[in-house]
């Protein structure tokens, strides 16, 4: 579960540059919420994700994750129980090192490290056995670069990264909007098969609309830094993207301004 | 050609820990740190003053190395805690240094000769007498262990997350790991090979001096880039020995350019010409084709956005590095 109180960040406050990218936020997505995240551009959504991440310090207000207060942990205390991946597939993956390297970085998430060796036979195993379900026949290849994969894999070893350790929360930020159609429909599949068998909260920012109405149990879009609409399950599936726009326009006052939106 | 080879081996197996020390935060930890011009000195400078007290010679080398860890963990403080950029702060601590080793010896040099050295002392333990291919098969032995060290550092669970610092440093951080404790961790392991590198040539050579540091800098990333030239770079454990037998091969090169008459005011020119084209020849010729496969030197050169490594920045913007998130 995570929970937000009041949250407001500020860049550049108290300068002509103000920019209020987050306005005084209330939220709360329940275990096991796989909740989409959609809004014009600059509206704050990054900005939000990294909040709960602590890779940008929130003004006021308080992030509470599992019950346990996070407002003020360092980044690298609340790893433990976060999981992230971003848009660029670089982001995710250390590119000069092994798949297998990669994946004892990640099992490890959170956890003190210590001297023992990092790639050994029974980690070698399990990751092999996570790697199968991907179908991407990875657990072939567990010694080579994850620099030589495909966008489209390396997010999905990304995605195998962000769970492999079980956290309590996945954060997604577009994390299929630099691949093809084709790669992204398969990293989106492993997403679900992944967050639906662990039991994932699960808060996912995409720009493409079907995409936001077709995964996840809860849809909420966001304007200059609020939540402007919060959409439940029931009403969602009755949802099309032109009734989407119509609500964003209703709601927000101005058209839906997005550069990179997919309507279709 | 027999003197070649011997210099070669015995200079290039002494250079080859700090070489190791550079490849480990200019390639690995993509951290270019210049306190080791600063360090290699003082590593001398410490076992010089400590054998002239009268201190056993390995117990004066090994303090010799912890003095290197010691100015390594300098730098890494004023860039982790005080976020000084990391050229910068290496540099403060190289200048520094320069003070400290006046300090320890109280002058900029100490002749040695008239004391017993650690090579004539190890060799002792095994009834051997000092000759030059006894010191050299010591040199060997001690180099191999602190590769075969260094392999097995870079494999565990922490060096897998030193690594990664230098090759995704968000993404280790996402996982947990705070990059100031695995920079400062590289930074005092590579500054430690380094003043082990100074402290072992105070001995062979029998004196320390301030200005020993000169140039090494340029030395050890022409051994790195050799290492990777000849023998390749596609295993980490193909890397580590091959910046060894890359230094090998430079103080070879170095004895033979000597031995042919060159003259040895030239030596700094052509060094640095021959890093330039062993770094460049292959990009041009290959044009961007290859991506390194590791972070760092390349990187700096090629213009592609070494993620923690060096970045152009106006001398004005280098006290502080930006808050990079
Ligand atoms: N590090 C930063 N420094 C200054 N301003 C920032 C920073 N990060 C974000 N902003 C500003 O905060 C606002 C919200 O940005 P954010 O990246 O959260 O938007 P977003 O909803 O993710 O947009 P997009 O859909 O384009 O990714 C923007 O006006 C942006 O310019
Ligand atoms: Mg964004």
């Amino acid at each position: 579960m995570i929970e937000l109180q009041q949250i407001t960040k500020l860049f550049f406050a108290g300068t002509p540059n103000e920019v209020k990218a987050i306005d005084n936020i209330n939220f709360k997505a329940k275990r096991g919420h796989f909740v989409t995240i959609i809004g014009s551009n600059g509206a704050g959504k990054s900005t939000l994700l990294k909040a709960i991440t602590g890779v940008v310090p929130v003004d006021s207000g308080s992030i509470k994750l599992e019950g346990t207060d996070v407002t003020n942990l360092p980044e690298h205390k609340r790893a433990r129980e976060i999981g992230r991946i971003d848009q660029d597939p670089m982001a995710s993956t250390a590119g000069e090192m092994t798949i297998e390297e990669n994946l004892a970085m990640a099992y490890l998430r959170g956890q003190k490290r210590g001297l023992s060796c990092a790639v050994n036979r029974k980690r070698t195993e399990r990751f092999a056995e996570v790697l199968k379900d991907l179908g991407l026949g990875l657990e072939n290849r567990l010694e080579v670069p994850v620099g030589t994969l495909s966008g489209g894999q390396r997010q999905a070893l990304a995605l195998v990264m962000a769970t492999i350790a079980r956290p309590k929360l996945l954060l997604l930020d577009e994390h299929t909007a630099a691949l093809d159609p084709k790669a992204a429909g398969l990293v989106m599949s492993i997403t679900r098969r992944l967050v639906e068998s662990h039991g994932l909260t699960t808060l996912m920012i995409t720009h493409n609309m079907e995409q936001a109405l077709k995964y996840g149990n809860r849809l909420i879009m966001m304007h200059r830094g609020k939540i402007i609409l919060d959409i439940s399950e029931e009403e969602k599936k009755k949802l099309s993207v032109p009734d989407l726009i119509a609500k964003f326009t209703a709601s927000s006052g101005s058209a839906f301004n997005d550069d990179r939106v997919l309507l279709a | 050609m027999e003197s070649v080879i011997i210099s070669g081996l015995q200079q290039g197996l002494i250079y080859g820990f700090m070489a190791l020390g550079v490849l480990l935060t200019f390639e690995l930890l993509g951290f270019p740190d210049l306190s080791v011009e600063g360090t290699f000195p003082l590593g001398a400078a410490v076992t010089a003053r400590a054998v002239v007290e009268g201190v056993d010679p390995l117990a004066a080398v090994f303090m010799g190395a912890v003095a290197g860890g010691i100015a390594g963990a300098a730098t890494g403080i004023m860039h982790t805690k005080l976020k000084v950029n990391n050229i910068l702060a290496g540099i403060l601590t190289a200048t520094a240094i320069y003070t400290v080793m006046l300090r320890t010896m109280g002058r900029p040099n100490t002749p040695l000769l008239a004391y017993d050295n650690v090579f004539g002392q190890v060799l002792g333990w095994f009834g051997q007498a000092e000759s030059q291919a006894s010191i050299i098969l010591i040199l060997a032995v001690i180099v191999m262990a602190a590769r075969v060290l260094m392999g097995w550092f870079l494999s565990t669970d922490l060096g897998l997350a030193v690594r990664a610092t230098g090759s995704n440093e968000r993404m280790i951080r996402a996982l947990g790991v705070s990059t100031d404790t695995t920079k400062m961790l590289a930074l005092i392991i590579s500054n430690f090979l380094v003043g082990l590198s100074g402290a072992l040539a105070c001995q062979a050579q029998g004196f320390a001096d301030v200005g020993m540091g000169m140039g090494v800098l340029v030395a050890a990333i022409a051994s790195v880039i050799i290492g990777q030239t000849l023998f390749g770079k596609s295993k980490l454990s193909i890397v580590l020995t091959g910046v060894i037998l890359g230094s090998i091969v430079y103080r070879a090169v170095l004895a033979t350019a000597l031995r042919v008459g060159l003259p040895a005011e030239d030596f700094k020119m052509i060094t640095a010409v021959l890093v330039l084209l062993a770094l460049t020849l292959p990009n041009i010729a290959l044009k961007g084709r290859v991506d390194s496969l590791m972070p760092g030197l390349l990187k700096g050169i090629n213009g592609n956005n070494a993620k923690s490594g060096y970045r152009p920045e106006s001398v004005a913007d280098m006290g502080r590095q930006e808050v990079d998130r």
